[in-house]
């Protein structure tokens, strides 16, 4: 790469991966939120798709919206960016795999991504293919953030580089 | 080069090797302190479902523990042939089942052949604004079921269901409903306004997801999934078992 890419590349890339942060800090927050007023409907949510044990699918639906919202905080305000945005990358692969076995084994779920969840009634159609195109963008950007994770106005840069927005 | 510029260039490296090492350390340290942070979510949202679920729970009348310890309630009959159903009195094709097969299973009940159990549960609970009306409406079956109304009220919260987005029935309709069946006690007032039988209804969708049920309705035929409760399955399903 010759010196002049190299500058603008370092000059767009923190807005870059700022922008990617605040999209998936406002994702997290949003659908952890959704499912926090009722734990016991999120933790149906995962039975229903069949994959785990009773007692393990209440435990992942009591634990995983405040894991969501406490990601999203991290992401928004820009703390371990790269830790936050590997175990982002880790969970939306897994909610990928969750729903694709399940559109594979032909059931017909709510995949309780924003809360609701359990088997769709009659004359439902099941939503797989926007689902899992929906969390595969933002696997992406997950994934870019864990490579890019310096971006601006975040504490990251604030608390490493002393002040500079980077 | 003159040994001073060597010496400046040794000290600018030692400089930043120095800093180097102390973003490495803040670094470390900041990764283990947002670990810290998702650990202790995690904790938080166990120790919020825990604190949640209630000790214990008063049951209605007639509580009875197929499919799961008091996770039913009998609803009409004492024939030897089981048939539970599933249930969500906010559920459109719940009320749709109702009101297909009312006739079928009563006579089923009237000829002593069936032994009929319903499950009034929650799921719907998020489909109402302010959420909860599912819970309320099996609540209010409940307090039904102790003056041995049940199946006479549980018609009547079908009859006048709600939609799903909107508000529910607010308590006070739920008690007028009772009054055409015979509701009329203080004791059904103020069991419906108290909620009585809100945490046996979690127990119920407990006990329900439990067993696998991820819908409503379902029906079971002595133990069996009756894939396609139409009156027809239900009477073929009820003559094999009995």
């Amino acid at each position: 790469m010759d010196g002049v890419g190299e500058t603008r590349w370092e000059g767009i890339q923190p807005w870059l991966s700022v922008a990617a942060r605040l999209i998936l800090a406002v994702i997290w927050i949003a659908a952890g939120a959704s499912k926090i007023g009722d734990l016991a409907a999120s933790g149906r949510a995962v039975n229903a798709y069949r994959l785990l044990p009773y007692d393990l699918a209440v435990f992942l639906g009591a634990v995983l919206p405040f894991l969501e919202i406490a990601l999203g905080v991290l992401l928004l305000l820009g703390l371990a960016t790269r830790l936050a945005a590997s175990v982002s990358a880790v969970l939306l692969a897994t909610y990928i795999g969750g729903i694709s076995s399940v559109w594979v084994r032909g059931l017909r779920i709510d995949c309780g991504c924003f809360g609701g969840g359990g088997d769709l009634a009659a004359g439902q159609q099941p939503q797989y293919f926007s689902e899992t195109i929906r969390d595969i963008a933002l696997l992406a950007l997950a994934g870019f953030l864990a490579v890019f994770a310096r971006s601006r106005f975040s504490l990251d840069g604030r608390l490493l580089d002393g002040g500079h927005h980077r | 080069m003159s040994k001073r510029g060597d010496q400046k260039r040794a000290n600018r490296m030692v400089r930043e090797q120095l800093a180097a090492e102390r973003r490495r350390t803040r670094t470390t340290w900041i990764s283990v302190i947002a670990a810290l942070v998702l650990v202790v979510a995690a904790i938080i949202g166990w120790s919020v479902y825990r604190s949640q679920r209630p000790a214990s729970f008063a049951a209605p009348a007639g509580v009875t523990d197929d499919g799961g310890t008091q996770a039913g309630i009998v609803a009409a009959g004492s024939g030897p042939v089981t048939v539970e159903v599933y249930l969500d009195f906010l559920c459109p094709h719940c009320r749709d089942f109702e009101a297909s097969t009312a006739d079928t299973l009563d006579k089923l009940v009237a000829d002593k052949k069936i032994r009929l159990v319903w499950h009034p549960l929650g799921f719907l609970d998020r489909a109402t604004s302010p959420a909860g009306y599912s819970t309320r409406a099996a609540s209010a079956a409940g307090c039904a079921a102790n003056a041995g109304k049940l199946s006479e009220y549980g018609a009547a919260l079908f009859a006048n269901q709600p939609a799903e987005g909107s508000a529910g029935l607010n308590d006070d309709k739920l008690i007028e409903l009772g009054g055409p069946v015979g509701l009329n006690a203080p004791s059904f007032a103020q069991c419906v306004r108290n909620g009585t039988y809100k945490s046996w209804v979690g127990n119920v969708n407990d006990k329900a997801a439990q067993r696998g049920v991820n819908a409503t309705p379902t029906v079971y035929v002595n133990g069996k999934l009756i894939e396609q409760p139409t009156a027809a399955n239900l009477t073929a399903a009820v003559t094999a078992a009995s």
